[in-house]
C-alpha cells in the first residue's frame, strides 16, 4: 500500500512549524507528563465531564503529536509509543481547528495550573497562527482579520464614521458642560496622553468614549485621539498570526510618534492592552520608547492625585468585579481596578475565585467572532454563570470590551439578574465635576 | 558475591549512568538551540515583583501545594506526588548505598526508612496505575510510554524493598534483578516521560520569569479557592444542571 503524502496545507503547515518554536514552546511540547491535574482548571471540562477531549492535556497532546513525530528523536523512532503521529489530510487541520478555536478561550488557567509549567495557552495559540497561514480557520476570524489587515480596526469601522462620532459625542460633551474645551480633541500634537480604543466602543458602546472625555476633562488632562492607529485592539492575539500582530501594534505606536505624545493610553480592553502593552513590541520587533498604561490606571492615579473627585453614592447598586484574562493572567492587571471599584461604588463583593485565578467569562480567545462555537461556549459558561450568582451582586464590572459582550451573552443565557458595565462608566458615573471659572 | 551481581552493581550502572548524562546532555543542547522568546516590553503589573521572584516562585511551587488550585484543592494526589518522588529518591540513593557504602545498611532503621519510603513509592506506583487506567481522561491522554514508565517505577519500587537489607542470605537473585532494572531504568529514562524531571527547572523558570515581569507570579489568593468559598459544584453537578436547561 503506498504511503499517503501530505496534502499541500498540511505540507505548509509542517514548513513552517519551525518557524514558530521557540524554547519555551518547544519545553512546553516536551514536558507535559500527562497527569491530568490540568483537567478540573478548564470551564470547557468542567461543563463536559464526560467528554475528555475537552481536557487541556487531551487538546495540547493532538498538537503536541504532530511535533514529536517530526522534531523529537522518541517521536520519530518509536512514534506509538509515545504519542507521536504524522498528520496528512487536511480533515485532520480541520480537526486542530475544532480544538483551537473551539476548545480553548486561550484563557491560560491550565498554564498557572500545570504543576509542569506547560504553557497551553502559548502553544494554542501557535497553533491557531499555523492553520491561520494556511487559512484554516473559522469565518470570523477570517473576516476580522481581514477588516483590521485592510481597514485598520477590527470592526472595520470607516475612518469617516469614527470622526463623525468624535463630533457629535464633542457636540454632547460641550452642550452638556457648557464648555467649548470639552471636547475630544483628535490629532492633537504634544499631548500628555494619545488615547486609544477598542472599535467596539465606536459602533456598539459610544458612551464609553464621552466617559473617559468627561474623566479627561474633569482631570484637566493634555489628551488626544489619533484619526488613524486609534484601535488598540489587536486580532493577531486571537489569530495567532504575528505579522497581524505587529502590523497592528505598529499602527498605534507609530501614531503616538507621531503626535509627539508622552503616553499612551489604552481604554479598557484586556486583549488590547495586552496585545498593545506586553505582546506588541515582540510582534512589531521594536522597542517602545513612551510610556503605555491602560485607562484603568490613568483613572486611578486622577483618584489619588486628587485630579478627580467622586462620590461612591452616586453608584449605589451592588457591584462584583470580574477579571480580564488577558490583564489579570497574563499582564498582572488586578490590583488597581479593585482599587478603583472601592473608590467609586459603595457594595463591592468579591467573586471566587478571583484575579489570576479567575474564570474566564467564556468571550476570549476571539471565541465571540466565531458563532460556530456559541453553544458550547454558553455551555461553559455555566461556570461563570455560578460565580456571579453566588455573589448576589446586581452589576458585574469588567475592564474588558470582549468580557463585557461573553458576559452579556451569558447573563442572558442563563437569565440571570444582573448587568454589565465598565469601570470608566461607573467613575464617570460618580464624578464631581469641578466648578470652572466663568 | 557472584561476578554477576558484582557486573551488575558495577559496571553496569557506570555505563548507564554514563549513557543517561550524556543523553541527557544532548537533550539540554537539542533544547537550546531553540531560540528564546523575548520580552521588549517594560515590566507590567505589581511593582513588589520582577522575574527574579517570579521564577524563584514557579520553580519553589513543587514545594507550595498552596499555589496552584489543582494541588491546593486536591491534597491528596499532592501527597500521592511527594510519596512517589521521595521514593525514586530513596531508590536512587539505595542504588548508590549498596555498592559503595554498604556499610550504612547495617543500620537496621535506614534500611527499614528506605524500605517504608520506597514501598510507600510501591503503593503510590499502584494507585497511579489503577487512576491512569479508571480515570477517563487520564485514560484518553495515556500513551503506552506512559504506562510503561509507570509499570517500570512501580516493579522498581518493589524491586527496592528487597533489596534494601543487602541480605543475600536467600540468594542473590533479587538483588541482581533491582541493579538489572536500575540500569534499564536509567537507560529508559531519557528517551521516556521519566526525563520530565529534565525539563521541569526550565519550563517553570521560564514561565515564571515571563509571568514575574508581567506581575501575575506569585499569584495571590484573596478568599480562597472556588471549592472553598463559593461551593461551586462538581462537574457531574454542573452537567446535571445543564441537562435540565438554563435556569
Amino acid at each position: 500500500m503506498s504511503r499517503v503524502e501530505p496534502s499541500h496545507k498540511v505540507a505548509k503547515v509542517l514548513e513552517r512549524l519551525p518557524q514558530h518554536l521557540t524554547r519555551q514552546i518547544v519545553g512546553s511540547l516536551v514536558a507535559c507528563v500527562h497527569c491530568g491535574l490540568c483537567t478540573d482548571a478548564c470551564h470547557y471540562v468542567l461543563t463536559n465531564p464526560d467528554d475528555p477531549t475537552y481536557a487541556p492535556a487531551y487538546k495540547a497532546d493532538r498538537i503536541r503529536r504532530i511535533f514529536k513525530r517530526h522534531h523529537d528523536w522518541a517521536g520519530r523512532v518509536l512514534p506509538w509509543w509515545v504519542g507521536a503521529a504524522a498528520i496528512r489530510t487536511d480533515e485532520e487541520l480541520e480537526e486542530l481547528k475544532d480544538i483551537a478555536f473551539g476548545k480553548c478561550t486561550n484563557c491560560r488557567r491550565c498554564t498557572i495550573n500545570c504543576p509542569m509549567g506547560v504553557d497551553f495557552g502559548t502553544v494554542n495559540r501557535m497553533v491557531r497562527g499555523l492553520l491561520v497561514s494556511v487559512g484554516v480557520m473559522p469565518e470570523g476570524v477570517a473576516v476580522v482579520s481581514k477588516d483590521q489587515w485592510e481597514i485598520g480596526n477590527q470592526m472595520g469601522v470607516l475612518k469617516e464614521d469614527y470622526l463623525e462620532t468624535l463630533e457629535w459625542l464633542s457636540d454632547e460633551l460641550e452642550e452638556e458642560f457648557g464648555d467649548p474645551a470639552a471636547r475630544i480633541p483628535v490629532d492633537k500634537p504634544d499631548c500628555n496622553i494619545v488615547y486609544t480604543i477598542n472599535p467596539r466602543e465606536v459602533k456598539y458602546d459610544p458612551r464609553t468614549i464621552s466617559d473617559a472625555a468627561r474623566i479627561f476633562y474633569a482631570a484637566g488632562e493634555s489628551w488626544t485621539m489619533p484619526s488613524e492607529g486609534w484601535d488598540m485592539t489587536n486580532f493577531g492575539l486571537f489569530s495567532g498570526d504575528d505579522a497581524l500582530g505587529g502590523v497592528v501594534a505598529h499602527r498605534v505606536y507609530e501614531q503616538v510618534r507621531a503626535l509627539r505624545g508622552r503616553k499612551l493610553v489604552m481604554s479598557e480592553c484586556g486583549h488590547g492592552y495586552r496585545s498593545t502593552r506586553c505582546e506588541g513590541p515582540n510582534w512589531a520587533g521594536e522597542d517602545i520608547e513612551f510610556d503605555m498604561e491602560s485607562s484603568v490606571i490613568t483613572m486611578l492615579r486622577y483618584l489619588r492625585e486628587g485630579r478627580i473627585k467622586v462620590d461612591p453614592s452616586k453608584n449605589a447598586s451592588s457591584y462584583t468585579f470580574h477579571d480580564s484574562c488577558n490583564n489579570a493572567r497574563s499582564c498582572g492587571l488586578y490590583e488597581e481596578p479593585r482599587e478603583l471599584l472601592q473608590a467609586v461604588a459603595g457594595d463591592v463583593r468579591e467573586m471566587y475565585p478571583n484575579r489570576a485565578e479567575n474564570y474566564c467569562c467564556t468571550g476570549g480567545g476571539g471565541a465571540m467572532s466565531m458563532s460556530e462555537y456559541a453553544p458550547r461556549r454558553l455551555k461553559s459558561a455555566k461556570v461563570k454563570a455560578d460565580q456571579l450568582t453566588a455573589t448576589g451582586a446586581k452589576f458585574v464590572v469588567t475592564s474588558c470590551h470582549n468580557c463585557v459582550d461573553g458576559l452579556t451573552d451569558l447573563i442572558k443565557h442563563y437569565k440571570l439578574d444582573m448587568k454589565v458595565t465598565e469601570l470608566v462608566n461607573l467613575v464617570a458615573q460618580a464624578l464631581v465635576m469641578p466648578k470652572r471659572p466663568a | 558475591m557472584t561476578s554477576l551481581l558484582h557486573l551488575a552493581e558495577h559496571r553496569v550502572q557506570v555505563v548507564a549512568l554514563a549513557f543517561m548524562a550524556v543523553v541527557y546532555l544532548l537533550r539540554v543542547v537539542w533544547l537550546f538551540r531553540f531560540p528564546r522568546a523575548r520580552d521588549r516590553q517594560p515590566p507590567t503589573g505589581r511593582p513588589r515583583t520582577n522575574a527574579a521572584k517570579g521564577a524563584w516562585y514557579s520553580m519553589a511551587a513543587i514545594g507550595m501545594p498552596w499555589s496552584m488550585e489543582t494541588t491546593r484543592t486536591r491534597p491528596g494526589l499532592y501527597a500521592q506526588f511527594v510519596a512517589f518522588h521521595l521514593a525514586v529518591a530513596a531508590n536512587i540513593v539505595l542504588s548508590f548505598v549498596i555498592p559503595y557504602a554498604p556499610g550504612l545498611l547495617q543500620s537496621l532503621a535506614l534500611t527499614r526508612l528506605l524500605q517504608v519510603v520506597i514501598g510507600a513509592g510501591f503503593v503510590v506506583g499502584v494507585i497511579r496505575m489503577v487512576r491512569r487506567v479508571r480515570d477517563p481522561v487520564v485514560r484518553r491522554i495515556s500513551t503506552p510510554d506512559d504506562i510503561f514508565s509507570l509499570g517500570l517505577l512501580t516493579v522498581w519500587f518493589l524491586a527496592g524493598v528487597a533489596a534494601a537489607p543487602n541480605s543475600v542470605a536467600g540468594g542473590e537473585l533479587h538483588l541482581v534483578v533491582y541493579f538489572l532494572l536500575t540500569a534499564f531504568f536509567l537507560i529508559y529514562v531519557p528517551f521516556s516521560k521519566i526525563s520530565h524531571y529534565l525539563y521541569y527547572p526550565f519550563t517553570r523558570y521560564w514561565l515564571g520569569r515571563t509571568l514575574g515581569y508581567r506581575g501575575v507570579f506569585p499569584i495571590e489568593h484573596v478568599g480562597g479557592s472556588t471549592t472553598d468559598r463559593l461551593g461551586t459544584p462538581s462537574p457531574r453537578a454542573i452537567a446535571a444542571d445543564l441537562a435540565q436547561g438554563p435556569s
